[in-house]
């Protein structure tokens, strides 16, 4: 168990390792020779307006709450789903009890319009 | 004692708790389906639905002889759970009323969010193992935020629930990683194995003292006793005055439930050394919080001290380790809770008319509405443990626990500083019936009446005919000895 | 010293190192990737507990969605959040002496147990079993009270973000 998590140790670091080295490399070898145009912004090629930092709208957020609560969601049921074979009749239920409760909270938000974009 | 397999008949041990998550989904539905204004139709809907819940707990959810572990030792069916759940309702429905008052501050949301932290208390009364314990603390705590910070448009009241969820978030995880320690050296969430498992395997108790230790920090903080009382001040006077009342009553009761049974249940063996804390804990509280006290000039943080000196007087009774300790702790709270609720219903109506929280908004209500300050008084009285109203039974009771168990020094630092609780008690009833500009009379809504007329009937009931609640708590702490 | 104790090491470092720097770094949005850092950490602490659902978790659920969160909220604030001045509080001498007891004692606390300087047991041979796990969830002699509570409590935490991010000018 432990030596599979080691291949997912060596990937992660050869991971990093490629950009960072990739990266490292052109700021060594790079020529130095800056001007205003070149410092600025990248935004596909149009001319940068205003700040990078802007505000984003709130329903955002409550996107992201939305699907927080979801994926939570989805973490429980899934140890149900793996054992579902062996769930008697009762303990199915329980699991769609749970689903119908959280289905409760998404139809809150839908006509709460939390889903909806303007 | 094992756990009961799993029957069917269960479910009805549960009845209230499925009642109040259908009572929940049915006022949120409602709320989506009304489009103009009706909350004060929710706000009833939701008062008489507590009741109902109230009755069929009575009735059905009763436990048995002896006390039995449901649900795969989740959840302990006994009198503790029977007792507080029935409190948890009654401040539930009284805290709904008094916000009626101004229907149009309360939503759908609002009563839904009071129902789930409702849900959480009863079931933090009834569980019996680590996971459910933390689960229903959560349940309880995470509404409450919310309803702290409910007026968004107000900043002291989002700053009130910020604070709240802040320090219930940071004591919260003290308290997590005391339940880890404990689930990590017995090997078991159950509340009433860890003893026996910690006694097998020989752990040292100073490791056993310093998981307790962590866990009393959360317990702390819910029932809001010094040195873990920082929060309380702020956060009654920003969030909503139903809600403070209702945090400052139904809340602390959770807190104190889940704390003596995991000490009796879980700590025996350290009952040494955790009556000594307790017993620390309850003498700051009493200090701490009469002094400061007499220093307020607002009504609400005013009596957001003054309940942490009761939180101080309760634990005298836990303090105590005793049936009789318990007993009066759970006649305490009843009396506190019923007290403290008129006090605040009081203040939202008063506060709401003038304009003011300061002790100044409540001069010339003695000519304002006679009844209401009649009212106040005997709150304020009750408050203060005078006879024969229910908050002196609760005094003599913790204190007579505090002498037999033989921490004299415990109950004459609670009597010194009921006198200089008394003081300030004093002094705002010597406002409310000094003459004032303003005496235009004050007519509250008959949703707000109601919730009075049940709060200064059962201070009054509860003072003077003691036998039959006092025998219901004495069954209550006779099932966690 | 095994390799599994260097391993150890370093990504309790690296957890440690980035959760300082969430407190240090001077920008909210900074402070939040390190987060993601120190989430991480964590992950990879459960993975040498081979414990592989945790991990998975670990990664989906705070890295995932609490961490975007977090990083939405950081966007929605109205200002670059910015600690431009001194980043102390005046009594702060007095936290520092609070937290230095609090940790001597934990450590001290610790030091009592046997167990602590042994190494881990492997729980489970194959790993942890999902389908145990999954039973245990919904069987009503386990925890299917808690595993129900938490649906609603996850209901509950959507209404309130919902109308606490709602739009209140509408309303009123």
């Amino acid at each position: 168990m432990l030596t599979a998590w080691l291949y997912v140790g060596i990937f992660l670091v050869v991971a990093v390792l490629l950009p960072a080295v990739a990266i490292a490399l052109a700021g060594i070898l790079a020529p130095k020779k800056s001007n205003p145009i070149k410092t600025s912004v990248y935004e596909c090629g149009i001319e940068v307006v205003g700040p990078a930092r802007v505000q984003i709208k709130a329903q955002y957020y409550i996107y992201a709450m939305v699907f927080l609560v979801f994926d939570v969601e989805m973490v429980l049921l899934f140890p149900w789903a793996v054992a579902f074979k062996q769930l008697p009749l009762f303990a199915v239920f329980e699991g769609i009890l749970f689903l119908l409760i959280l289905l409760g909270g998404l139809f809150y938000a839908w006509r709460k319009g939390a889903l909806e974009w303007f | 004692m094992n756990p009961a397999p799993f029957e069917l008949s269960m479910l009805l041990a549960i009845l209230p708790e499925i009642l109040l998550v259908v009572l929940a989904a049915l006022v949120l539905l409602l709320n989506l389906g009304v489009r103009h204004r009706a909350e004060g139709v929710l706000g009833w809907l939701t008062a008489i639905g507590l009741a109902v819940i109230a009755v069929l707990s009575a009735v059905f959810a009763r436990p048995g002889d002896t006390p039995q572990l449901i649900f795969g030792g989740m959840l302990r069916l006994d009198w503790v759970s029977f007792s507080f759940r029935l409190l948890f309702l009654l401040g539930a429905a009284i805290t709904v009323l008094v916000s009626l008052e101004h229907a149009r501050t309360i939503t759908g949301e609002y009563l839904a969010l009071l129902l789930v932290s409702t849900l959480g208390m009863s079931l933090m009364a009834s569980s019996a193992n680590l996971i459910m314990l933390y689960l229903a603390i959560e349940t309880t705590s995470l509404p409450l935020y919310l309803l702290a910070g409910y007026y968004v448009e107000n900043q002291k009241s989002v700053e009130s629930g910020i604070k709240y969820m802040l320090y219930g978030a940071v004591t919260s995880a003290v308290m997590l990683y005391g339940f880890s320690l404990l689930f990590g050296l017995s090997g078991t969430a159950n509340l009433a194995m860890i003893p026996f498992r910690l006694t097998q395997t020989g752990v040292s108790p100073l490791l056993v003292g310093g998981a307790l230790f962590l866990t009393l920090v959360g317990f702390g903080f819910k029932v809001s006793a010094a040195p873990f009382h920082f929060w309380a001040p702020d956060v009654y006077e920003g969030a909503p005055t139903p809600i403070a009342g209702f945090l400052s009553t139904a809340s602390k009761a959770a807190g104190f439930a889940v704390l003596v049974r995991v000490l009796l249940v879980t700590f025996p063996q350290l009952a040494s050394f955790w009556t000594l804390v307790v017993a620390i804990l309850a003498a700051l509280s009493m200090i701490v919080g009469n002094l400061l006290a007499l220093t307020q000039r607002n009504i609400k943080r005013l009596l957001a001290y003054s309940s942490i000196a009761q939180a101080g007087y309760i634990l005298v009774g836990v303090a105590a380790d005793s049936p009789l300790g318990v007993a009066g702790m759970v006649y305490y709270l009843t009396s506190y809770l019923v007290t403290n609720l008129a006090a605040f219903a009081i203040v939202w109506l008063v506060a709401q008319q003038v304009g003011s929280e300061d002790l100044d908004a409540f001069s010339g209500l003695g000519k304002r509405n006679p009844a209401i300050a009649l009212a106040m008084l005997i709150s304020l009285l009750s408050l203060g443990g005078i006879p024969p109203l229910s908050g002196f039974i609760g005094k003599v009771l913790v204190f007579a626990a505090a002498v037999e168990a033989g921490q004299v020094a415990l109950a004459i630092i609670g009597v010194l500083t009921s006198v200089i609780g008394l003081y300030y008690y004093l002094t705002v009833m010597k406002i409310l019936y000094r003459p004032a500009v303003d005496e235009a009379p004050l007519k509250p809504s008959l949703s707000w009446r109601t919730a009075m007329l049940i709060c200064v009937v059962l201070m009054l009931a509860l003072g003077v005919i003691v036998a039959p609640w006092y025998g219901q708590s004495l069954a209550a702490a006779s099932a966690l000895f | 010293m095994s390799a599994f104790q260097i391993v150890f090491l370093l990504i309790a470092l690296l957890t440690l190192f980035s959760a300082l720097m969430v407190v240090f770094a001077r920008k909210t949005i900074h402070s939040a990737f390190w987060l993601i850092l120190a989430l991480f950490g964590v992950a990879a602490t459960f993975a040498t507990l081979a414990a592989s659902f945790f991990v998975v978790i670990q990664v989906a659920v705070y890295i995932g969605a609490i961490a975007i969160l977090i990083i939405f909220t950081v966007m929605l604030t109205r200002r670059s959040m910015e600690e431009s001045g001194d980043q102390l509080l005046p009594g702060w001498g007095w936290a520092a002496l609070v937290v230095l007891i609090v940790f001597g004692g934990l450590v001290f606390m610790l030091l009592q147990w046997q167990g602590i300087f042994q190494p881990p047991q492997v729980l489970t041979a194959g790993g942890e079993n999902l389908e145990n796990l999954g039973m245990a969830l919904v069987m009503p002699d386990r925890y299917v009270i808690p595993f129900e509570v938490a649906s609603v409590l996850l209901v509950a935490a959507m209404i309130g973000a919902i109308y606490v991010a709602g739009d209140h000018k509408k309303r009123s």
